[in-house]
């Protein structure tokens, strides 16, 4: 049944894009105003002309091995539920109750044959999210209502080597198409060996004072901030600073479309942070099988120096195995949701030192990351100040430094210490909130500088 | 922490000597004064906060499980990690320095699974502030094994459970 066809309220209306975007973000100049990051005219079309609209990370399959299987988030502030179904494939409904909109589901996962909503007892099947029944139901049945008619929203999915993505746009392109030649990045993580991944149990939760986009735009390119930032995490966890990325023999950013890849070739750059050696082990181990598979090069990054964004707000860190979304709660807040990913076929002691070394290193209590939420709120608040949010904020490192002739796929450009993923970001920010439709949405592939 | 009380009474004396343990460590902690608190941990120490899950009462999973991700799960080394991280001069986010109260209270002291071991239960609230207006609050409930050691009374085991399933500020800066 297509759950989205009956009822014309389900298309969004429309609201007209704001008229200052290209006087508060000029990425042709590398220049951005902080009231991207504290408007919240600017973040209610977000919610709308983002979140509403590109494809979401909302789980891993491995998250949900048997039919009934579920598990509850977001997609932007749309609370949503991701439940594998008995032909094995999995949904995404709307956790919201199309009678009077209550949440259907209050756990964070488990596994279900129904969904009951606690208000008017209308019950809605795991498998395909239809309307079974609900308190009184004869009173509905005397009113000639039509149960077929009813039931939990349904979103698009689509999965990419066990992640599973999500949208309510009808006009959105096909994953596929969304993470274009980026997915040959992805796959180093993905499919570095061949059992594939999984997502370790559990997730861990926290909230952080800050902007969505500050948070995402570190991963999608910003290493620079890692020598500095993470000077004293770095020297706890390896005894000295963190590496001289600049000085890295080759490294590169990438960018697509709004999503970015930083990363150097030094195979395990990010994984020495753990401070385990059994892990830099097992990946020197693996890497001449995944050269094998992946070819030479892309066996270099599977746990170097590295951060990775699919527009708008999923990230992971090769390496430190941490991955993570950011959900937008108002424009100075964040749901902070994160996950320890690893090879399937790894031995139980190497994932059991991933789940403990990415905790130690990125989560609320991890060494690194108590430094970065301290920043990105600081970045965030600080843009209240009606002067200090219109002050120009610099984007332009690495300006004209983009690889004409690289056979890498994607936007390349030369180095990690380059803000043109953070460029291309925005880019792609700005594009999508000028944008009636995906079809106005503009290529700028090839273009960016 | 919902054990039937079979749990069996120690001497005033002990009792008195492991609350008086859990009331230094707490100010050990707001002091910052990190060497002492590791001294007063046992080399085999397990700290361990794990994450907890917003499960249906019927699941079995219940709502934590060692096997799953958590705040802490320590030993000895990975705690002298985070305190030499605290510790250093570019660790810039504490300076000025967070300042932090640790409430401990519901002190319940009973012998412990091995001879020379004490099963203690107690609550906390911590309070942190940085900076001029923040002021985050954690409680929660612990439950530790404390051993007689050769130089006294040190902690084996904590367990630390909060009720939050999300963590409502940006991280957890200290010890709980």
């Amino acid at each position: 049944m297509d759950n989205n066809k009956h009822i014309p309220l389900r298309t969004i209306e429309s609201t007209p894009a704001l008229g200052n975007l290209d006087r508060i973000c000029d990425m042709e100049e590398g220049r951005l105003s902080g009231k991207v990051f504290w408007d919240p005219a600017i973040y209610e079309q977000e919610l709308e002309k983002i979140f509403a609209r590109c494809w979401l990370f909302v789980a891993h399959e491995s998250q949900l091995p048997k039919s009934g299987d579920y598990l509850t988030t977001s997609m932007g502030e749309d609370e949503v539920l991701v439940v594998r179904q008995k032909d094995a494939s999995i949904k995404v409904f709307l956790n919201a109750c199309p009678h009077r909109g209550n949440k259907v589901c209050f756990a964070e996962a488990g596994n279900a044959r129904g969904f009951i909503c606690n208000y008017h007892g209308w019950s809605f099947g795991a498998d395909g999210g239809r309307l079974m029944g609900m308190h009184e139901s004869k009173c509905y049945e005397e009113s000639q209502f039509d149960k077929s008619r009813h039931g939990l929203r349904e979103a698009r999915v689509a999965s990419y080597k066990g992640l599973v993505f999500a949208t309510f746009a009808s006009d959105a392109p096909t994953l596929e198409e969304y993470l274009g030649p980026m997915t040959w990045y992805m796959d180093v993580m993905l499919d570095m060996d061949e059992g594939g991944s999984e997502f370790l149990g559990g997730c861990i939760r926290s909230t952080i004072e800050c902007n969505w986009k500050i948070a995402a735009e570190n991963f999608v390119g910003d290493i620079l901030h890692g020598g500095w930032t993470h000077d004293s995490a770095a020297k706890a966890m390896l005894g000295g600073p963190v590496a001289n990325v600049g000085e890295l023999p080759e490294s590169y950013s990438v960018n697509w479309n709004g999503h970015g890849y930083e990363f150097a070739t030094d195979v395990v750059g990010n994984a020495a942070t753990l401070g385990e050696k059994d892990i830099n082990k097992y990946l020197h181990v693996l890497r001449p099988k995944v050269a094998d598979r992946l070819g030479e090069f892309r066996s270099r990054l599977i746990g170097a120096i590295s951060s990775f964004t699919v527009f708008p707000n999923f990230s992971f860190l090769p390496g430190q195995n941490t991955v993570r979304i950011w959900q937008p709660r108002g424009p100075h807040k964040i749901e902070l949701f994160t996950w320890v990913i690893v090879n399937k076929n790894a031995p139980q002691e190497i994932k059991d030192k991933w789940r403990r070394g990415a905790m130690m290193t990125f989560s609320p209590t991890g060494v690194f990351e108590m430094d970065d939420g301290e920043n990105w709120e600081y970045c965030t608040k600080s843009s209240r100040g009606v002067v200090t949010r219109y002050q120009d904020l610099y984007v332009g490192l690495g300006m004209h430094t983009r690889l004409e002739n690289s056979e890498l796929p994607g936007n390349v450009f030369k180095g990690q210490l380059n803000e043109c993923n953070a460029r291309a970001f925005y880019q792609r920010w700005k594009d999508l909130l000028q944008a009636p439709t995906w079809a106005d949405v503009p290529d700028r592939n090839g273009t960016l500088r | 922490m919902t054990h039937e009380q079979q749990d069996s009474l120690v001497s005033v004396e002990e009792t008195r000597r492991v609350e008086q343990f859990l009331l230094r460590e707490a100010r050990l902690l707001d002091g910052e004064c990190w060497d002492a608190w590791l001294h007063g941990l046992s080399e085999a120490i397990h700290y361990w906060m794990p994450g907890i899950e917003n499960r249906r009462r019927e699941d079995k999973s219940g709502p934590y499980r060692l096997e799953h991700m958590a705040f802490f799960d320590d030993g000895m080394r990975e705690l002298k990690r985070r305190v030499a991280r605290f510790k250093q001069p570019s660790a810039w986010a504490e300076n000025p320095p967070t300042r932090n109260v640790h409430l401990i209270s519901n002190i319940e002291v009973y012998a412990g699974p091995a001879p020379g071991e004490y099963l203690a239960y107690s609550c906390f609230i911590n309070v942190r502030s940085r900076g001029l207006d923040e002021h985050h609050q954690i409680a929660g409930r612990r439950e530790d094994v404390l051993r007689l050691e050769a130089d006294g009374l040190k902690l084996l085991k904590r367990k630390i459970l909060i009720p939050n399933a999300m963590l409502l500020c940006k991280n957890i800066n200290t010890f709980l």
